[in-house]
């Protein structure tokens, strides 16, 4: 039941990160960090396929209504959530089923930023290529998706070492 | 039958996600249509009332800013009248200004987008042209109750009817999503003569904006030689990092003309 609890609290969390305070960021046009992604890649791994990727649907859209984005996180949330067990498949042996928690501790770092790397390209990628939707525009999403998934991922492992380290205590 | 049970629901995850994302890219398909949804109105308000509430906050440290920026208006407003006063033109306007507050604006991102605190009740309708005293913002998109939403110049599917300030040729404004200072003009026909610091104004063709409202200075321009028009870019004038207050302009005859240009085709 506290697992709930956490996870709950996570998505809340979550969206007030990103829409009050990551939204109003603004550094430069290609650096667009999201985190809310974390959310569902900490789902823990033994939920089911088709949980994930409802609680993903629910929380894209949160974004979106907050982000005048009309559907875009929707529809990348969701594929981040049906690519999630491939992935992690990648970074375990048994797919995920070992593991009761997605964390760095469990995973150790390097596997942890490999999973959390890919999933982020991937949501990042499919985000800012829905936005631009032109094809001549390649080069130009893929940077925007490469600069922008290395600030998010920047801002994932902080809250992760704020989490490890709250943890401990 | 039982064998087709069994099939879906072995095949369950995958075509759940296939429902979802069809859900997901018809939200954003039906974004492109102009009225867009009752989805959008609904977001907006929901949305705007909780960026109003931030933005009561941050109102206040501003405070002096905004002294001065109302003062600098409050002087253009009177020197303009004061010259209508000795000419004695009489110009009939059929535009309207309707001042708002932006309680959101965004300029890093492919498509930008305001919202402004006023929606419905104060005269806004979707379409509308939104400017400030530097020049253009953008075209006012879906409207609730209180609360409106704007697509700024430096969107996608923001397109501008444009001329050139000392010529009357005409062209149209894009954004190609690089820079948020920058947009990009073309058809302009290659024997038009134009050097770099010419101004951009709107013209009247498209019933949004009234003629005259500045957009920007030519600052770059090509003469690319495979193709009949030049490649110019555009220093826009209003700086989008700053937007705090606007004007909604409405054309009171918008009908009657949109009426009157869509009886050619009989």
């Amino acid at each position: 039941m506290t697992k709930t609890l956490q996870h709950t609290v996570r998505f809340f969390t979550l969206i007030g990160l990103q829409v009050l305070f990551l939204n109003n960021v603004q550094i430069s046009g290609y650096l667009n960090p999201y985190v809310y992604v974390l959310f569902i890649m900490l789902l823990p791994p033994k939920l089911s396929k088709a949980g994930v990727l409802v609680l993903a649907f629910i929380m894209g859209f949160t974004i979106d209504v907050f982000s005048d984005s009309y559907g875009i996180h929707t529809a990348a949330s969701v594929l981040l959530a049906y690519v999630r067990p491939s992935i992690l498949s990648l970074v375990s042996v048994k797919g995920g089923e070992d593991l009761d928690a997605i964390s760095v501790k469990q995973l150790k770092l390097g596997r942890f930023f490999t999973y959390t790397g890919l999933l982020c390209f991937i949501h990042h990628f499919t985000l800012f290529f829905l936005e631009a939707f032109r094809l001549n525009e390649f080069t130009d999403t893929f940077f925007r998706a490469v600069v922008s998934t290395i600030a998010s991922l920047l801002f994932i492992l902080i809250l992760e070492s704020l989490r490890s380290n709250s943890k401990r205590r | 039958m039982r064998n087709l049970i069994a099939f879906f629901l072995r095949h369950h995850v995958l075509f759940l996600f296939i429902l979802l994302e069809t859900i997901a890219l018809g939200m954003l398909l039906q974004s492109h249509y102009y009225q867009s949804s009752r989805f959008a109105n609904s977001a907006i308000n929901w949305s705007g009332q909780l960026l109003d509430g931030l933005n009561n906050s941050k109102e206040y440290f501003s405070l002096k800013e905004v002294n001065s920026f109302l003062a600098e208006e409050n002087a253009l407003l009177k020197s303009r009248e004061l010259k209508r006063d000795k000419s004695e033109e009489i110009r009939y306007d059929n535009y309207q200004y309707i001042a708002a507050k932006v309680i959101k604006n965004s300029y890093n991102k492919r498509n930008n987008y305001l919202t402004l605190n006023k929606g419905t009740l104060h005269g806004i309708e979707s379409g509308m042209g939104v400017c400030t005293k530097e020049g253009v913002v953008g075209i006012v998109r879906d409207v609730s109750k209180h609360y409106a939403t704007v697509m700024s110049v430096l969107n996608k599917s923001t397109v501008i009817s444009t001329r050139l300030n000392k010529s009357n040729h005409f062209g149209e404004l894009h954004w190609d999503g690089k820079s948020k200072d920058y947009a990009q003009l073309k058809s302009i026909e290659k024997y038009v003569s134009i050097s770099v610091g010419d101004s951009l104004v709107t013209n009247s063709y498209s019933s949004i904006f009234p003629e005259g409202i500045s957009i920007g200075t030519i600052n770059r321009f090509e003469r690319e030689p495979a193709a009949n028009f030049y490649s110019i870019e555009v220093d826009l004038s209003v700086d989008y990092t700053n937007v705090d207050f606007v004007y909604v302009i409405k054309d009171a005859q918008k009908l009657e003309r949109k009426k009157l240009e869509s009886q050619k085709g009989d």
